[in-house]
């Protein structure tokens, strides 16, 4: 193989590689933004701890903070204190969490009030699952979130515990970004 | 360097970049799917007795008090599970929990001869921070495990008179 032979299957390779990297990359979930998927998840609605439906659409503007979780799941209940913190640090800013327990409404309103949770909660099992589901967690695990910037668009989805270390250099671009870019 | 090298080692360097980029993530990004990270058996080992196991991957674990079985028919008579000791951990959300590793030996007595579906419902988790959601497995119990069955064999050979049905989630 000539010099320029090697080269032209090194850029082949490297370009292969590159690709491989942004279709398997964990924050890439290989869709493109706004898709129906997603779409999923700003036309979903399921009911509040008072059992009265709430659209997600409603939050529209924001950006949101999607956290699927249960109060049987352990690393999803060490990260809450975090969001709690996080949502009166950054609510001014534009960043709204949405907790959707998969979860029975007596256990989640005990454990609302006990870790004051100052963002809304709906609850829903079946439909909560499809719904994590649709937007990349295939496992089933829990937590799981994802987070949509103003218009709707996904900037991440993540499965396992955040905290506020992590999920601040994601939400910044996208609460600075106030008329949407 | 001339520009051909230095080209070569740009891509070269690019591929690997491209690489890491590729195997980087949390450990969270390697999770088994719930049915291979807590791996479902049952047969009746007796008149009267099923063995249920569970062969926990390493690095997971399940909630003794998420255990759910039932069989169909209801008449069945199902008793109830007899449970090894577990792990016991005293955790600043649930109190006192009861956890297991490894390989999970439950036995269940069963008053029915006949054949059986057994429906385990179980819960757990994975050590890189990650719960499941409850799964729902099931088999089919045929009938006690006899020398000289002529019953099918399983893909693993050890529970010939074990049919289990793909586990399907709840």
């Amino acid at each position: 193989m000539t010099g320029t032979g090697r080269t032209l299957v090194l850029v082949v390779a490297a370009v292969s590689a590159l690709a491989a990297g942004y279709w398997f990359h964990p924050g890439h979930t290989g869709r493109a933004p706004d898709s129906g998927n997603l779409g999923g998840i700003m036309a979903a609605s399921l009911p509040d701890m008072e059992g009265k439906p709430q659209a997600m659409a409603q939050w529209r503007g924001k950006v949101l903070v999607v956290n699927f979780w249960a109060t049987w799941c352990k690393p999803c209940l060490e990260e809450i204190p975090e969001f709690v913190r996080m949502q009166q640090k950054f609510g001014p800013q534009g960043l709204q969490f949405v907790g959707i327990a998969i979860d029975t409404p007596a256990k989640v309103r005990e454990f609302a009030a006990k870790y004051r949770m100052n963002y809304p909660v709906l609850i829903g099992e079946m439909e909560a699952i499809e719904l994590a589901r649709t937007a990349g967690n295939a496992l089933g695990g829990l937590p799981f979130t994802v987070i949509l910037d103003r218009q709707g668009r996904l900037i991440r989805t993540e499965l396992g515990g955040l905290n506020e270390r992590k999920l601040t250099p994601i939400i910044q671009p996208s609460l600075k970004a106030v008329n949407g870019a | 360097m001339n520009l051909r090298a230095a080209v070569r080692l740009s891509l070269e360097l690019l591929l690997a970049a491209a690489a890491a980029w590729a195997l980087s993530g949390s450990a969270a990004d390697d999770l088994l799917a719930p049915e291979q990270a807590f791996r479902f058996s049952a047969k009746l080992i007796e008149p009267g007795l099923i063995e249920v196991r569970y062969r926990i991957a390493d690095g997971y674990y399940m909630y003794r008090d998420k255990f759910r079985f039932t069989a169909s028919p209801q008449s069945a008579g199902l008793g109830e599970a007899r449970f090894p000791p577990g792990k016991i951990t005293d955790d600043e959300f649930f109190g006192r929990v009861e956890t297991y590793r490894g390989e999970l030996v439950i036995r269940l007595p069963v008053k029915s001869s006949g054949p059986i579906t057994l429906k385990a419902v179980s819960q757990g988790c994975a050590d890189v921070g990650v719960c499941y959601i409850p799964v729902t497995q099931t088999a089919r119990l045929v009938r006690p495990q006899l020398s000289g069955s002529s019953a099918k064999s399983e893909s693993d050979g050890a529970d010939q008179l074990l049919r289990r049905n793909a586990p399907a989630s709840q």
